[in-house]
């Protein structure tokens, strides 16, 4: 498996994201257009403290998931806030639905993950849901179906009768996405969806969000947790100091033009040394030939998975650095780096 | 008690004012609702045009108007009003707010070592003290839970959740009132209860022993012991079954044993809802001539009684005192004060004339000072000359002094002397019948207002009286509710209770803003304004005497004192009449039936006021930029 290698070379095929987007260009239906939007925070004396946010535009299409990326104070949270009516614009508009985001009416088919998960502590699970349920106006039967699927889907099933109160950061995520959902919204808002979430809760987050698209519904999250973004989302838009920088397809935003990325297993160290040669005979420059490392992430689902399939035991480490188990008390070291049988094009 | 005119009128009277429709609680109300939406909108302008520009200030309000008629009205779901009242209701109980239940009983407990059962009236006092107790406590919470929710849902961001649900404002504001009034209705039920078996438990006693017992025909006659600072004389008739005689309101039911000892059963009739039926009453003076109003014995008619006045008075119209003071009628002159009742009929009175005075008396010289002064009552026919001889009566003040007049009594018709029948002889052709009240005592005054003398056609229950005076207490708090969710749509939570509560002091404190407009109004000297106030208070002058101070800071204090106390007036005169409606309980620690009419125009104003609230509340929620 130390054999496994990545090779990088200029001029370069696609590399693919987690999962392959459907063709959004192909449904035409915008379901949030912001136009020329910007947005002033002022003092209590009507002083212009900050602009937030300055005109930006952007469309959201149908059955996508499109990401707004950028650091702390870039805007991100303001432009949630404008689609959702939790703020005024201080100038453009923002259509939900081709509607005005101000009008209750666009709620109806939206779902809206906040930032934490503001939820009512005294209620339990089941509770929370089905407050959120009448909101929607939601018959009892149909409320009380909708509330079991949600709790099943999110895991929460043992624990549904205890009080919110009670909840650890992610089993409260878990309602307050479960909340987002009650009303089967076409359109989903997450705002810093995996904030809080262990690797697992992410993964899981992740898939889930995937799910969504897959169902047809829209995907709006903003996060500042770049390989979320890159993960899941078809387009982002990236904004910094409340200005739109950077906007387009995830795939064509990544794609460095001008480098190659080939991954084999099972090459000699010769091998490796012919390939090189024969890029640079093609004028071509290697930049690196190297083992690829895995993610944090992929390492700690791998334990994981491990750990719940042979319970007790502990995880033998292949790398040769690695010192033997039982050569730190207590610490399940182990670094066989997942994703090295794979073979990439 | 001493009713104000205003007290007698009926809800229709009160509504529409017929005679003087500028007086009329309708105009009033649609005059401040009328005047608060426009006041909001013109503000909600200015706001919107300062930052958006003036024709998208006018967009937005105008776009906000339209939501409310077009959208959020129509668009208000029951089901989401009380999922919200419900979230409300679960938050108050999850603050520990029924605490406050187990703090009234502790107060009650208390209360019970200090309050003093041998006092002249115990009911009074315990049943004032349990609805004034209950009042305070419960608007004190209603502030509290009203006020605080709303701002800090909006602080938590919890109110993200639900304002990105298909959610109104309306239904929010109307979600949060609804579950606070729930809460609260839950406090005052079980308080209610308390109340009344600590009121009835206080008051309980009995008498053991007996003394002085004689036999008088085939009665025995005696006396109880003295418990409670009393003892009672009782009868007894031949088969064994008697009853003491009234003191301190109450009587005992007497029970000869077997054994020839006699058991005294409980106090009764101490809990009391008198049900009375007024007259009307004018005067004469020393000459025999007719007045409106009684001999005025001192301050009677400088201030007072605005309340009613609404509109008209705060625009001018209206000027002077309107309070119903003691009219008062001399002794040994022609002075009196005639009292006409109507639907006097032998089916509502079979038994004879139930007659209640709660007379007040006035001294001007010591006279008799062993006795108290001395009135005479007699019955008279409206339209002739024919009146019973008249009835002397001890005046006692603080007590209703209640009588059953027999329906044959000595009189003179014109010039002959004969004995009179009530029905036939004395009440008119229209049911009407007239109580003459007199004072005997040359040189010595009584006092009476139209309330003081009244046929008593029957009694109401005393639990009954005692649920309308917690419903009063009941529509307090929905206004105090309405009140603290209004402010807070707008303001942090204490402030927002800052608010209520200065809008609650202010509209306690009316009579006397209104007093002191008045004084300024008629140029009379009592201290002046707030600045000129503070200025005599630093100055140490009388109230009464001229401000000494030089022509232009005069000038300028008063005119700032002007502007003042005219804004504090018109804010008061907006303000709901909450003395008016704690004095409800008045009625049921008297002793009196809580007029019908008086608590219908009480939940009409808490309606019209929860109307407003309701509106101003939308207005700023659906303005408000909840992220902001």
């Amino acid at each position: 498996m130390a054999n496994d290698v990545t090779a990088v070379a200029e001029s370069s095929p696609d590399s693919q994201p987690l999962t392959s987007p459907p063709d959004a260009t192909t449904d035409s239906g915008v379901v949030i257009e912001t136009r020329n939007l910007s947005k002033v925070y002022r003092d209590f004396w009507g002083r212009r403290k900050v602009n937030a946010l300055k005109s930006l535009d952007i469309e959201v299409r149908k059955g996508e998931i499109f990401g707004l990326l950028g650091p702390n104070g870039s805007g991100k949270s303001t432009t949630i806030k404008l689609i959702l009516g939790l703020l005024f614009p201080s100038s453009g508009r923002v259509l939900v639905f081709d509607k005005d985001a101000s009008e209750t009416q666009k709620n109806e088919r939206i779902g809206y993950l906040p930032e934490e998960s503001y939820l009512y502590k005294f209620l339990t699970a089941e509770e929370t849901l089905d407050f959120y349920g009448r909101l929607f106006n939601m018959s009892g039967a149909d409320r009380k179906r909708r509330v079991a699927e949600l709790i099943q889907m999110v895991g929460l099933s043992g624990a549904k009768h205890r009080q919110l109160r009670e909840y650890s950061k992610g089993m409260t995520r878990r309602v307050g996405l479960a909340q987002a959902l009650i009303n089967d919204p076409d359109l989903i808002l997450l705002d810093e969806p995996t904030t809080g979430l262990d690797p697992i809760g992410t993964r899981e987050m992740k898939d889930l969000i995937l799910g969504l698209r897959d169902q047809g519904k829209t995907v709006l999250l903003c996060s500042h947790q770049l390989a979320d973004v890159q993960d899941v989302c078809d387009r982002v838009a990236i904004l910094h100091q409340g200005e739109l920088k950077e906007l387009g397809r995830v795939s064509d935003l990544l794609k460095v033009q001008d480098v190659t990325e080939v991954h084999a297993s099972g090459l000699s160290d010769e091998a490796k040394n012919e390939i090189a040669d024969v890029i640079r005979r093609h004028g071509g420059e290697v930049k690196s030939i190297d083992n690829p490392t895995a993610t944090m992430e992929d390492l700690f689902l791998n334990i994981v998975r491990e750990s719940e399939a042979r319970p007790g035991a502990r995880r033998v480490s292949s790398h040769p650095d690695e010192p033997a188990p039982g050569g730190h008390d207590g610490d399940a070291s182990g670094d066989e780096t997942p994703g090295n049988d794979s073979a990439g094009a | 008690m001493n009713l104000q005119p205003e007290d007698f009128w009926s809800f229709y009277e009160w509504l529409l004012r017929p005679e003087a429709f500028l007086e009329s609680a309708l105009l009033q109300g649609v005059v401040l609702i009328v005047l608060s939406i426009v006041v909001g909108l013109v503000f909600g302008y200015v706001i919107s045009a300062a930052r958006y520009g003036p024709s998208e200030g006018f967009y937005a309000v105008a776009r906000a108007v339209r939501d409310l008629l077009r959208f959020d009205l129509p668009g208000t779901r029951l089901r989401r009003v009380m999922a919200l009242a419900r979230l409300a209701f679960k938050e108050a109980i999850r603050r520990k707010v029924l605490f406050v239940i187990g703090l009234f009983v502790v107060g009650l407990l208390l209360a019970g070592w200090f309050l003093d059962p041998n006092s002249s009236d115990p009911a009074r006092l315990y049943i004032s003290f349990v609805l004034t107790g209950t009042n305070y406590l419960v608007l004190a919470l209603a502030l509290f839970i009203s006020a605080f929710s709303l701002p800090s849902d909006i602080e938590s961001k919890r109110i993200y959740t639900i304002v990105t649900k298909p959610v109104r404002a309306t239904e929010i504001v109307l979600g949060r009132m609804l579950g606070f009034i729930g809460v609260g209705t839950m406090i005052l039920v079980p308080m209610g209860l308390v109340s009344y078996v600590f009121v009835t438990r206080g008051l309980r006693h009995t008498h053991v022993e007996v003394a002085d017992v004689r036999e008088v025909g085939d009665q025995l006659q005696g006396e109880t012991d003295y418990v409670r600072s009393h003892s009672h004389e009782f009868t007894v008739d031949a088969e064994g079954q008697g009853i003491t005689d009234v003191v301190r309101g109450h009587r005992h039911a007497v029970v000869r044993n077997a054994d020839g000892g006699f058991t005294i059963g409980p106090p009764e009739g101490n809990l009391r809802a008198r049900i009375p039926d007024y007259g009307d009453v004018v005067f004469y003076d020393r000459r025999g001539e007719e007045k409106e109003v009684g001999l005025n014995v001192g301050d009677e008619e400088l201030s007072g009684g605005f309340r009613s006045s609404g509109i008209s008075r705060v625009i001018g119209v209206t000027r002077g005192p309107k309070k119903l003071e003691h009219g008062y009628v001399e002794g040994g002159t022609l002075c009196a004060a005639v009292f006409t009742f109507d639907d006097v009929t032998p089916e509502r009175f079979p038994d004879g004339i139930p007659l209640d005075l709660t007379i007040r008396a006035f001294r001007t010289h010591k006279g008799d000072i062993e006795s108290t002064l001395r009135g005479s009552l007699a019955l008279k026919h409206p339209g002739k000359d024919i009146e019973t001889n008249p009835i002397v009566f001890e005046v006692n003040e603080y007590e209703v002094d209640e009588r059953l007049l027999e329906l044959e009594r000595e009189g003179s018709d014109g010039d002959e002397t004969r004995t009179l029948n009530v029905f036939e002889d004395l009440v008119d052709e229209d049911g009407r019948l007239q109580v003459v009240i007199r004072c005997v005592d040359r040189g010595q005054y009584l006092g009476v207002t139209k309330s003081s003398v009244y046929l008593r056609p029957g009694e109401s229950s005393f639990r009954w009286n005692l649920t309308k005076a917690y419903i009063s207490i009941w529509l307090q708090m929905t206004m105090v509710i309405a009140f603290g969710v209004m402010f807070s749509t707008f303001l942090s939570g204490p402030v927002a209770m800052i608010a209520t509560a200065v809008c609650v002091l202010l509209g306690f404190s009316a009579e006397q803003i209104y007093d002191t407009r008045h004084y300024l109004d008629e140029g009379i000297d009592r201290g002046g304004g707030p600045i000129e106030s503070v200025v005599r208070l630093l100055r140490q002058d009388s109230v009464t005497t001229e401000l000494d101070v030089d022509a232009l800071a005069s000038k300028v204090i008063k005119t700032a004192d002007a502007g003042i106390v005219y804004s504090l007036d018109a804010v008061a005169t907006a303000l709901p009449n909450l003395p008016k409606m704690v004095s409800t309980s008045e009625f049921a620690a008297s002793g009196f039936d809580i007029l019908g009419a008086l608590l219908a125009r009480h939940a009409a104003a808490t309606l019209g006021y929860c109307l407003l609230a309701f509106l101003v509340s939308y207005f700023f929620l659906k303005s408000r930029e909840i992220a902001a």
